[in-house]
């Protein structure tokens, strides 16, 4: 009875491990946890024991399927160990996840950007120039100077949204004028009380933003915008997308960006490929729609070269502006004097637009400030 | 407290009404086993709120809610105190004891004091209310993604300690850890934080069977044609994209309309006149009137007015 316990806590162990192995976020809590809950049900039972493992393991809908799927895999894979009579199976799980394209993707990751690291010291020419220059034609030199630069812009910007509305910790103040008047129908005595709060910040933003490859040179910085926005600015929600959509806020928060960013282009399918801008607001509005409320801002970060259906964008971003408060699109090829809006994407698009703005360098970012 | 096994749980909650399947029954019984609170996800108007109540019910104790909204505060979830009452408790005493001139010594204020700030003043609001109440009751934490992300870190803290610090009199410790079901709509994305510490359930819209069961049982009056084709009606309707996708309790709504008109099956034309039962957006009432006759088809209730 006992070698079983252990063969069942290891078993635990190794799935977990796992699951983590393919992207659930499972740690040591969760582990024990389940095997308490183990403890509580018949483990004869099959169904008993995945529902009790599904009850404690995920954590959100989107857990579910790959949950049930990994589920399946891995115990079918270790039924079949077990058969074969291979003994070292926790082992051989552990085998499965190749540590090849990580290790490359970061490999490569560090490779590319080191140039910027080592110039790092030596920016010294055009410094007034800079926050004017298109994102496009940065060098591989002023690189760092630039991301310094947007990070400072960023953080300045998110501190300020924050502080206009901040809700102060004493969420009741006692309003003396007010309760004053409100009682000399009493005779002067305080018996009905009024409070006044601060002024509360409504206003929550939802980013949407294009990393295909005609965005590549852009999103970069771009990402590194919402990136320091959102250490300081909590009410936020940050999307990519390029042929499908993703949700990245959790991806940004609490990790140094080096780290955000590798792990965003590594496990974003389709980080620097073709866009499908219609198809991917289709799928927010149809997944996330119920984010969106009228305190939200919703920024499109895109050049408009759609290659999906136009019906579909106009008909997502339809369904988008009936909920929000405000759409606004800002557009890099915007800031190129001679442009006209007239990729089919962005024609059709413009109409339903609260706003559209250029975001091409520094500079212009400095102007989202109008809409926060 | 009598040990509960899946199958018990199972029979009490059908016995309270409640229609259910093996992944709530687990989620419950775990929830009840584990003590840990049970965060229910899921489309509005699937029953998330009823498994607190029926849990309630089944466990024979009280239900404790709290429903969240944006700039819910710590004061309104925990505790206020009663300023009228304090208030017109001074000028009683004023009024009784105005004829001594004489200043009050410093133990009088003192027991003043402790009168006013004690439990006779003190307004308990739901988290208090669950944590002090004689028997452990359900707590219900309703919408809580409606609630400000402060707030949530702050019912961390609280679903943590089990114990409320009040300045005036001290911290209070729980005398029962309550039963803990946190609620959402998705309205905002939880903090991982807090689902960390709970265990997960999601509710989506029943299938045409379970369905079917939900409106036999809450509307037993119904003639059992015509509730399967609602049932199988509103399973068809929820495939179109809609703006506001109708749950159980419109279905419910409709079959009990559709019920009290003694009809015994779906007609075409009814149909039109009493969408609004289950449709409350004018887009959804014209998207679907365009497209009934393939949702007739599709919900296998067609042979019925065709041949007419």
């Amino acid at each position: 009875m006992i070698t079983r316990r252990t063969t069942l806590s290891h078993n635990i162990v190794a799935f977990c491990r796992f699951l983590r192995e393919n992207g659930m976020a499972i740690g040591p809590d969760e582990e024990s946890t389940a095997l308490q809950a183990l403890g509580q049900v018949d483990l004869a039972d099959r169904d008993a024991f995945w529902l009790a493992l599904r009850t404690v393991l995920c954590r959100r809908v989107q857990d579910l399927e790959p949950f049930d799927r990994l589920f399946r895999q891995y115990w079918k894979e270790l039924e079949k160990a077990v058969d074969s009579k291979i003994k070292d199976d926790p082992k051989k799980q552990r085998q499965k996840p190749k540590p090849g394209p990580d290790f490359n993707q970061l490999k490569s990751w560090l490779y590319g950007n080191k140039p910027s690291e080592e110039t790092e010291l030596t920016t010294y020419s055009v410094q007034e120039n800079l926050s004017q220059k298109d994102f496009s034609v940065i060098a591989a030199d002023d690189l760092a100077e630039v991301m310094q630069r947007i990070r400072e812009l960023s953080l300045t910007m998110a501190r300020r949204a924050n502080r206009r509305y901040r809700k102060t910790s004493a969420a009741r103040q006692f309003d003396l004028p007010q309760t004053l008047r409100k009682n000399l129908r009493r005779g002067g005595e305080l018996l009905e009380v009024a409070y006044r709060r601060p002024r509360k910040n409504h206003l929550n933003v939802v980013i949407l933003a294009d990393v295909s490859q005609s965005m590549d040179l852009y999103s970069t910085f771009l990402i590194q915008f919402l990136y320091a926005f959102q250490t300081v600015y909590r009410r936020i929600e940050t999307f990519v997308f390029s042929t499908s959509l993703h949700r990245i806020t959790p991806a940004l928060r609490n990790r140094p960006f080096a780290e955000a960013l590798s792990e965003l282009s590594d496990s974003v399918s389709g980080w620097g490929g073709g866009t499908r801008i219609g198809a991917s607001l289709q799928q927010f509005a149809d997944e996330y729609l119920n984010l969106v409320d009228r305190h939200t801002l919703v920024i499109i970060l895109s050049d408009g070269w759609d290659t999906g259906d136009v019906d579909v964008l106009t008909e997502s971003l339809t369904r988008i502006k009936q909920k929000a408060r405000k759409i606004v699109w800002l557009n890099p090829l915007a800031g190129n004097p001679s442009f006209q809006p007239n990729v089919a994407g962005m024609q059709a698009a413009l109409p339903l637009l609260d706003g559209f703005a250029p975001v091409h360098n520094v500079e212009s970012l400095r102007a989202l400030d109008a809409w926060l | 407290m009598p040990q509960h096994t899946r199958e018990s749980i199972q029979t009490l909650l059908q016995a309270q009404g409640y229609q259910t399947d093996p992944q709530v029954v687990m989620s419950v019984f775990l929830a009840m086993q584990l003590r840990k609170p049970l965060l229910i996800e899921g489309p509005a108007g699937v029953g998330k709120t009823e498994i607190a109540k029926v849990m309630a019910r089944a466990l024979n104790t009280d239900l404790i809610r709290l429903q969240c909204y944006e700039g819910l505060d710590a004061n309104h979830a925990l505790y206020e105190w009663n300023y009228q009452r304090q208030l017109l408790h001074l000028k009683v005493l004023e009024v009784t004891g105005g004829q001594t001139t004489e200043i009050p010594s410093v133990e009088a204020i003192q027991a003043q004091e402790e009168t006013l700030f004690s439990d006779k003043f003190l307004l308990k609001r739901p988290l208090l209310q669950a944590i002090t109440h004689h028997r452990p009751p359900v707590l219900l934490i309703d919408e809580v993604d409606r609630a400000d992300e402060e707030f949530e870190s702050f019912l961390l803290e609280v679903l943590s300690d089990w114990q409320i610090t009040i300045p005036e009199i001290g911290t209070i410790q729980a005398t029962h850890i309550p039963y803990v079901v946190v609620t959402g709509n998705r309205v905002r994305e939880l903090s991982e934080a807090l689902r960390r510490r709970c265990l997960y359930l999601w509710i989506d819209y029943p299938d045409y069977d379970k369905e079917l069961a939900i409106v036999l049982e809450k509307v037993p009056q119904i003639d059992s044609r015509l509730a399967k084709q609602i049932s199988s009606f509103m399973q068809a309707l929820r495939q179109l994209r809609l703006e506001k996708t109708p749950g159980i309790a419109e279905t419910l709504d409709w079959a009990t309309a559709l019920a009290a008109l003694h009809l015994d099956h779906l007609d075409k034309d009814l149909v039109e006149q009493t969408l609004g039962v289950i449709l409350k957006d004018w887009k959804d009432v014209r998207h679907v009137q365009l497209s009934l006759s393939e949702l007739y088809e599709k919900a296998g209730v067609i042979s019925k007015w065709d041949t007419l």
